[in-house]
């Protein structure tokens, strides 16, 4: 997608990165609407219109401003600045370890904002959330290196340029991304710093203290991610292109399944899962990469 | 005025040839302002002078490095200054010197009645005698005493500018820590002597060449560092800092033997030892082995960290210099020094495993740690793991993630030393916990503390970018690789737990303004602009500072980091910090709600207490996990210690095997 | 209807609280959530936080000391916001209105803007409740800041 730049057309990338920038929100909160009705097509009722979160989305924004402190509302706008950030610098193609970062900024923006009020559900909340931080973030790491060892650099825009889809390359590593996906979409079974829909844990932990204007834009950033993580799912596989929408959409399909059959997990078991069929998965994948040099 | 004396008689009959006047004036004052300032400060006990003392000594001295690193930039390359053109004196002075810290030494061990340390003092006298006298080596003409290249500087740099900074909080710091103390007699001129004469053997070692003279530079350091940790005199400081003692003369051991073998193969002068292929022997790794161990203790690497942790009962201002800004980065620094002689072999392998396994592994505990001082202890051993490992690694991009470290580290390892310790001054405590809200008491230190932290934590501040340069650099080593990344997401766990704490605060009207030393406060800001203005002109250092060494050792350069990501990145956060003065300004009180405490809140909308059984109120207590099950220092020590302690007897193994078969 | 309003009405998300209940009508409000009657087709979402919602359920009569608790819940909901009293109990006080403790319906308290009667009250009529209140949250405007 660094097309234009790379043919030195400055405006015409800009111009795309602010298409992107529009579009990506309305494309995840259709995914969101998708995701309620798909399921609650499986559990056997009709389940809400498919515009329904940006019904919820507008309705928040017109809820009256109220705060515990006067600096909450700027984590939450790290939040989504930053996952802005990393957004577009996936749709330019930059530096995926660096993109990796940048996401990990955001959420350590969210955590401090919830961490900082003086609430006992949003600080546990917020403690969570660094677990959850703390189990995905070495997976995303080694998945940005196996990128790097089948196609010989972090950009992202090298991976077009390798032309061969990298699933043949990293399977494991994308079981890995799957597996942690749980996490950073906050599906069951590791949905437990917050949890969505009608579920409550920790009544809504993180987010407990952050209402109106504020979860309206915690609940873009959500939809800013959606998009990214199904992006990044889709570079796995690049030529063709609509395969790896295909398996972006199977991916998510997937995490639906997988969030209506299964309960939530304590952090003890989140660590000791992800540490083995996150880490240790994909790192095998790794290992095997360098000795077949 | 000591300095300009010397420089007179210097002047007057030893007149360098070689053109270099001013720049080796300039080091000489580097090496003589502090040593002349730690004099006054012991022998006149009068505290204004002690204070003008130690203003102009750091004025001074930033002054020199900053002109040394603006007359190195103009000349490149390196400024030699040879042996000969000093008076023919000098080899005795370093002898003498060098029997008379070892007996000083020595004397310790006795007055502490610890035969390990008798004995390892013991071990390096003989060692030392056998070197200075009976070896048979020599100087030979064109030797060279000191170098100035840019590494040099940088570590110039580092102390220079920073270590003064310290040393000015320390003269508002000691003041009420001896009042906290309740000790009767002042014990401030012996610290300022102490921490004034160790900035004088840091600038001296990290220039100097000539490898035996490092010995006795790097022992002098060790020695200031036991008597800094032992300066309350209390028990348990006594005890830290003989631990500190033995641990840091087993490195000297190392230092001794490493010197012995040089000797053997020819050459003490580092400069030849890096370069000269014709030394390549399996006896001269051997000998770089030793110096890493020597550098592994000095930089608090596993199993030798607990004399590190130990050194946290000393005053802030030690911590802060000593053990994270300074003192320490020695140890790094001469791995870094030998970097470019065992790149690419087993032996910097094993290094760069020994460094990325001390980096995970003291990131891992830190996540249990609720004193302040342990947790940045611990993240102080973390990075120096990262250095170390970026220094085996070797490539362009590591050597300039290791240098780059260096720098951010020291400044903002050192920044939250002292916002720690004018935290526990404010609030009586070390305890993370007892850090909620601090802003209403504190909102400078707390603003500070909370801008260095991130400066550890987050892009597009320099520690986060370095470490994505090692993970880049490092990607020929899967293990490494994985260590790393462990590394890096541990190190986001434990800050970001700290700064949720330090950020806890409730809306209040007015904020107190924080009663705080004038000496404190300026120390604070200037290391807190430092922070800011490295972080935003990385590139710049890496073209002035790094670029320049890289060439030297004939290594590739290419460009770290993208400018216009930095540039992104810092807009961003400016935005924010400009929404977080428009919200605080335009609040309005009537949109405060109390927090979610199922509907059992009191009438303080804060949400301290709620309503407990039978009405009567209750406190809101919440804590942070610290995972002590899985992270607990008592379970990962032992392990750890373990796993490093083989790690470092395999590199030794592995030198050795090859010595013993060619 | 302007989008805001329409949005209101199409997303009303609810918390429940139980004043001084026998929860026989909170067992009827659970049961709303359930498949069979499904309260997630008109957007409602039981969120359990004050701070979140929009609509407050209450049953079960008022007492002090549950008032307490419930004025404090009703502060905690940012505007615009209605309030739903389900069965009796809350509505008057139903058949624990003379004793001693009992202060009568919920409106002692807070504003109610729907009374769903009933004891308990069927999932059907209680839904029908709610989504009257859906309907008055919409033509609710927010204060002038």
């Amino acid at each position: 997608m660094a097309y234009f730049l790379a043919q030195g057309n400055v405006f015409f990338e800009m111009l795309l990165v602010i298409i992107f920038i529009i579009v990506a929100p309305i494309l995840g909160g259709l995914i969101s609407g998708f995701d309620r009705v798909i399921t609650a097509r499986m559990q056997g009722r009709q389940g809400p219109p498919l515009l329904q979160p940006f019904y919820d989305f507008i309705k928040l924004l017109g809820k009256e401003r109220i705060t515990l402190n006067q600096t909450q509302a700027v984590f939450i706008l790290g939040y989504l600045f930053f996952a802005i950030s990393g957004f577009v610098m996936l749709v330019m193609g930059l530096d995926l370890l660096m993109l990796v970062f940048v996401l990990a900024f955001s959420a350590v923006s969210f955590i401090l904002g919830a961490m900082s009020l003086r609430s006992p559900f949003s600080k546990i909340g917020g403690q969570r959330e660094i677990l959850q931080l703390l189990s995905y973030e070495p997976v995303l790491i080694i998945m940005a290196f196996g990128v790097y060892k089948v196609t010989g650099s972090f950009a992202i825009t090298e991976i077009f340029v390798y032309g061969k889809p990298l699933i043949f390359s990293l399977p494991l590593v994308f079981f890995a991304f799957l597996y942690v996906l749980t996490i950073k979409l906050r599906k069951s079974p590791f949905d437990f710093s917050t949890s969505h829909h009608g579920h409550q844990e920790l009544v809504k932990g993180i987010t407990t203290e952050f209402s109106g204007p504020q979860l309206a834009l915690i609940e873009l950033t959500h939809w800013y991610e959606i998009v990214l993580l199904m992006g990044l799912i889709a570079h796995f596989c690049v030529k063709p292109f609509w395969v790896g929408i295909l398996l972006a959409v199977g991916a998510y399909f997937l995490e639906i399944v997988i969030d209506n059959i299964s309960a939530r997990v304590t952090w003890k078991w989140m660590l000791k899962a992800t540490a083995i069929l996150g880490v240790g998965v994909a790192t095998i994948n790794i290992v095997w990469l360098y000795v077949a040099k | 005025m000591l300095a300009f004396c010397g420089f007179e008689i210097f002047r007057e009959y030893y007149i360098c040839e070689r053109g270099l006047i001013l720049e080796l004036l300039l080091l000489l004052l580097a090496i003589f302002i502090p040593l002349a300032g730690a004099l006054i400060c012991l022998i006149f006990k009068n505290e204004v002078l002690r204070k003008i003392t130690v203003l102009l000594s750091s004025a001074g001295l930033a002054g020199v490095a900053i002109a040394l690193a603006y007359l190195l930039s103009q000349h490149g390359g390196s400024f030699v200054f040879y042996s000969e053109d000093f008076p023919a004196f000098l080899p005795w002075v370093l002898k003498i010197a060098d029997i008379a810290l070892l007996i000083t030494l020595l004397g310790i061990g006795f007055k502490l009645k610890k035969p390990f340390v008798i004995f390892l003092t013991a071990v390096q006298f003989i060692g030392q005698i056998y070197l200075e006298f009976f070896s048979g080596y020599k100087e030979v003409a064109g030797d060279i005493l000191f170098k100035l290249d840019f590494l040099s500087l940088v570590m110039i740099l580092v102390v220079s500018i920073v270590g003064p900074l310290i040393v000015i909080f320390a003269l508002g710091y000691m003041p009420e820590h001896e009042k906290h103390q309740h000790m009767k007699k002042s014990r401030q001129p012996r610290f300022f002597f102490i921490l004034l004469l160790f900035l004088s053997a840091m600038n001296a070692l990290v220039t100097i060449n000539d490898l035996s003279w490092m010995y006795f530079l790097w022992e002098i350091t060790t020695l200031c560092s036991f008597l800094l940790i032992s300066h309350d005199k209390s028990e348990i400081s006594i005890k830290n800092a003989t631990r500190a003692l033995w641990m840091n003369s087993i490195g000297g051991v190392a230092f001794v033997s490493a010197n012995i073998i040089f000797s053997k193969l020819g050459t003490l002068q580092i400069s030849e030892l890096i370069t000269d292929k014709g030394l390549i022997s399996p006896l001269f790794y051997i000998a770089v082995a030793f110096l890493c161990f020597a550098g592994f203790t000095k930089a608090a690497q596993f199993p030798f960290q607990s004399w590190l942790l130990g050194a946290m009962v000393a005053p802030t201002p030690v911590s802060a210099l000593l053990h994270s800004s300074t003192m320490v980065k020695a140890g790094v620094y001469l791995i870094v020094r030998f970097a470019p002689a065992i790149t690419g072999t087993v032996l910097g392998d094993w290094v760069s495993l020994v460094g990325g396994f001390t980096f995970v592994a003291a990131a891992a505990i830190a996540i249990s740690q609720r004193d302040a001082k342990r947790v940045l202890a611990y993240s102080t051993i973390s990075n120096l793991g990262l250095i170390i490992c970026c220094a085996g690694i070797g490539n362009w991009l590591a050597t300039t993630a290791a240098i780059l470290l260096i720098m951010f580290h020291a400044i903002s390892k050192g920044l939250l030393f002292l916002c720690v310790g004018t935290i526990e001054h404010g609030i009586g405590s070390r305890n993370i916990e007892d850090m909620q809200g601090l802003f209403k008491r504190m909102p400078f230190t707390t603003t500070v503390a909370v801008i260095g932290m991130i400066s550890m934590l987050l892009p597009p501040f320099g520690v986060l970018l370095t470490k994505w340069m090692a993970m880049e650099s490092a990607v020929n080593q899967p293990i490494l690789l994985l260590v790393i990344a462990l590394g890096s997401a541990f190190t986001v766990a434990f800050w970001a737990k700290w700064l949720g704490i330090i950020l806890t605060m409730s809306y209040k009207k007015h904020y107190n303004t924080e009663t705080i030393k004038k000496s404190v406060e300026f120390s604070l800001a200037a290391l807190l602009t430092g922070v800011l203005l490295l972080a935003i002109g990385l590139v710049p250092l890496f073209d002035y500072l790094v670029k320049p060494y890289l060439l030297s050792i004939n290594s590739k350069v290419g460009v770290p980091v993208n400018e216009i990501l930095i540039i992104m990145l810092f807009v961003i956060l400016l935005m924010l910090v400009f929404f977080i003065l428009r919200f605080s300004s335009k609040f309005k009180s009537k949109n405060l709600r109390a927090p979610y405490m199922c509907g059992e809140n009191t009438e303080d909308i804060r949400g301290i207490e709620f309503m407990g059984p039978a009405e009567s109120k209750d406190e809101v207590v919440v804590h942070n996990y610290y995972l002590d099950g899985v992270f607990g220092e008592g379970r990962l020590t032992v392990l750890t210690s373990i796993i490093s302690a083989s790690g470092i007897l395999i590199m030794f193994g592995v030198v050795v095997e090859k010595w013993l078969i060619s | 209807m302007g989008i805001m309003s329409r949005s209101r009405a199409k997303s009303p998300w609810v918390v429940h609280y139980a004043c001084t209940s026998c929860n026989g009508c909170d067992i009827e409000v659970i049961a709303c959530l359930t498949p069979v009657f499904d309260l997630e087709r008109f957007g409602i979402v039981n969120v359990g936080n004050p701070k979140h919602a929009d609509v407050l359920l209450v049953s079960g009569s008022a007492n002090h000391k549950s008032a307490r608790v419930i004025k404090n819940l009703y502060d905690q909901m940012p505007e615009p916001k209605v309030v739903v009293a389900i069965g009796v109990c809350a509505a008057t006080g139903g058949v624990f209105a003379d004793c001693y403790n009992v202060n009568g319906g919920i409106e002692t308290i807070i504003p109610v803007d729907v009374f769903v009667p009933g004891c308990c009250p069927k999932p059907e009529a209680i839904i029908d409740g709610i989504v009257q209140a859906a309907g008055i949250l919409a033509t609710k405007k927010l204060k002038k800041r």
